[in-house]
């Protein structure tokens, strides 16, 4: 199991010999049972890192912010910035790797192993524990969660609350890290894609009744998005600010920007949004599972991306994020890619 | 006027409703929405309280303005889509959401009385149910001058005394709902007073979050405006729009044309709720933008509602609902950052 106080040595000793410039990892939120982000920038906030069951977040997606800001300094500091990375968050820098939307040296990256279980969901947790408050939920022998209620202590068996997608995960340690914190272990995962399989055994009919109720939700609060360290696009298709308008910008040119989608959050409008996002995401997508956690109303986002990840391995025998040597799956072509479906 | 209406004949009163559209919040897969009621049986007083508050239906995240089109010789004819006055209950209103709608009502009439949100507003009823247990464990309202039990903006409270509801008449509109079953409520028993006197202590103290001297911040939101605090508290932030669309006191909106490529002249002028946690909410033309990051954009959220709108309308433009907190996917916590607000500097 991973030490903590380990963990915390190494973050302190990272801040105090200046290899980084802060550190992005969890803290304790101030309310409710997750882990919050936090921004780690002297020795002495060290204390208060934590590692647990609520550190669901992927963290790479504030790299994002990290560019941004970096661009926008004169004299910028180059240190690398510490992150903490499980190995689902992990694949994530090997695809930004892939895209060389950041540099290796940019980051160095603490790994964790979840062992042989994972993060927990917030949802099923909740029905286990049935209207107790949550207090603490830790990591314990035999792939428990020990669950700290204002009614006393339970253990619940850690796959019976797992998050979806870590019941599914076969990069439970990180395979790209410069340290790694817990033990190295590749566990078997029982059937691939197998959360697909109920959508799939659904009539196209039945499909299109299954997405339009949940689209319909869709308050287009862009969460999903927001949340994913894939959507870094400096220019996202559903944002007017895309239009880059200057002071020679004519009328004209301005009347005959490309409105892709309505601001309106009607059916048509959130499927446009959710297969460009899915579109987006083929071969790109590590299955972290953010876009679903996040979505307010819902919508169960990841099948659409789970699907696409599907397709990359069906037809191109393609593994997301497991390589960053190996060119990302849009930028490159074998001669052996199938091209039946070209038509 | 205070009645008692058994669990067991509540059914028989939303029959006798049959001229109104009714809404009510109903379950599905997890999931609590305000939908319109189909079957009587399905309300519960069971429930939460909703992801999205019943502003959705008063004020619609999308609405069609009017339609447009260019006919030869008589130029471009414009009809009008004003909502039509369709009576209308909402049933189980939490007293923080009754109250945000009374905070919109301000902001859509004055100067100009907004006709769209006016015919939805004055033809709704609003039935509340008092909290006697806070539906979020991140509720506030007793730090926005709210209550479990409040029944600002509402026209009948209900509270849930177990096999029966006590229920107070607020509003002539109230009267009326009630009076098209009236046979049904009977007279309160002396007791139920006191019973409900007592369910109101006990839900207040089971409220534990709460922001502390609420009535200093708005001065200190202006004193900090240019602080690197707002940096600091916003690092986490992902610019998304949950906070903003689900609170049920926020009501920016945006405008635009929808046509189609084909007949430029021809389409709808929508109304869309707009997000001030986006991007280009506050991008001009020339393509300067005045909130170009995400902490002057989480500084321009706090301090609408807590220092803009109290200088405006002398009131909170947050009702406590804790929305906003339960469902940021990175645990923003307003609670947590009004509190340091105070203490910041001190």
């Amino acid at each position: 199991m991973v030490n903590i106080e380990d963990l915390k040595r190494e973050a302190k000793h990272l801040l105090d010999q200046g290899k980084v410039k802060y550190i992005i990892g969890y803290k304790k939120g101030t309310h409710g049972i997750l882990a919050a982000p936090f921004f780690i920038k002297t020795p002495e906030e060290v204390d208060d890192l934590v590692w647990d069951p609520t550190c669901v977040h992927n963290l790479t997606r504030f790299l994002d912010d990290e560019k941004k800001k970096k661009a926008r300094q004169k004299e910028p500091d180059q240190r690398p910035v510490g992150i903490i990375v499980k190995g689902c968050d992990s694949r994530a820098i090997n695809v930004l790797l892939q895209e060389e939307f950041i540099k290796r040296e940019d980051v160095y990256l603490i790994g964790i192993s979840c062992e042989n279980t994972g993060v927990l969901d917030e949802k099923k947790l909740a029905e286990k524990t049935n209207g107790r408050q949550v207090e603490k939920v830790e990591f314990a022998e035999e792939d428990n969660f020990v669950i700290l209620t204002d009614e006393g202590k339970m253990e619940i068996p850690a796959r019976e609350i797992l998050a979806e997608r870590c019941i599914e995960c076969k990069t439970n340690t990180p395979v790209v890290k410069d340290v790694l914190f817990g033990e190295d272990i590749v566990r078997s995962v029982a059937g691939d894609f197998k959360s697909l399989e109920e959508i799939e055994a659904l009539s196209g009919e039945e499909r299109w009744a299954f997405w339009k109720k949940h689209l319909d939700k869709c308050i287009r609060c862009y969460a999903c998005r927001s949340v994913c360290p894939m959507c870094y696009c400096e220019e996202c298709v559903v944002d007017t600010i895309n239009f880059a308008v200057t002071a020679d910008t004519s009328a004209k040119e301005k009347a005959q920007k490309i409105k892709w989608i309505e601001k309106s959050p009607v059916l048509s409008e959130n499927f446009v949004y959710h297969m460009v996002r899915a579109m987006h995401l083929a071969g790109r997508c590590v299955d972290c599972g953010e876009c679903e956690r996040v979505c307010p109303v819902d919508i169960p986002i990841r099948l659409l991306n789970k699907k696409m990840e599907k397709e990359a391995k069906e037809l191109f025998d393609y593994d997301v994020g497991l390589d960053h040597d190996r060119p990302s799956l849009v930028a490159s072509f074998r001669d052996e890619d199938p091209e039946d479906f070209i038509r | 006027m205070e009645k008692i209406l058994t669990k067991q004949t509540f059914p028989q009163w939303i029959e006798k409703l049959k001229s109104y559209t009714i809404y009510a919040p109903v379950k599905d897969e997890g999931h609590w929405s305000y939908e319109i009621l189909e079957d009587a049986a399905s309300i519960s007083p069971e429930y939460p309280n909703a992801v999205e508050s019943p502003k959705k239906i008063i004020f619609p995240q999308r609405e069609i303005l009017f339609d447009f089109g260019s006919q030869e010789n008589t130029g471009v004819a414009v009809n009008e889509n004003l909502p039509a006055e369709q009576p209308t209950v909402i049933f189980g209103v939490r007293p923080c959401d009754a109250k945000a709608l009374t905070l919109t009502d301000k902001v859509f009439s004055g100067d100009f009385e907004d006709p769209y949100y006016w015919k939805r507003r004055n033809a709704a009823v609003l039935v509340g149910l008092a909290c006697n247990t806070p539906p979020s464990p991140n509720c506030f309202c007793l730090s926005v001058n709210g209550s479990p039990f409040s029944k600002e903006g509402l026209d009948v409270l209900l509270t849930d005394l177990g096999d029966a509801y006590f229920v107070e008449v607020l509003t002539e509109k109230g009267e009326q709902l009630v009076g098209a079953a009236g046979n049904l409520f009977s007279d309160t028993p002396d007791k139920t007073k006191s019973e409900v006197k007592k369910l109101r202590t006990e839900a207040e103290k089971k409220i534990t979050r709460q922001v502390k001297d609420a009535d200093r911040i708005p001065a200190k939101l202006k004193e900090i405006f240019d602080e690197p605090f707002w940096e600091d508290e916003a690092l986490g932030c992902i610019r998304c729009g949950i906070c903003t669309y689900l609170c049920p006191t926020c009501h920016c909106f945006d405008i635009n044309d929808e046509v189609a490529s084909n007949s430029p002249l021809k389409g709808k002028r929508v109304r869309t709720w707009d997000n001030c946690q986006f991007p280009d909410f506050t991008m001009h033309s020339s393509g300067h933008n005045p909130r170009p990051d995400k902490a002057s954009r989480l500084r321009q959220r706090i301090s609408h509602k807590y220092n803009y709108f109290v200088e405006l309308y002398n009131e909170y433009q947050c009702t406590g609902c804790g929305r906003c907190i339960d469902k940021c996917p990175v645990g923003i916590d307003i609670i947590e950052v009004l509190n340091k607000v105070n203490e910041y500097g001190a």
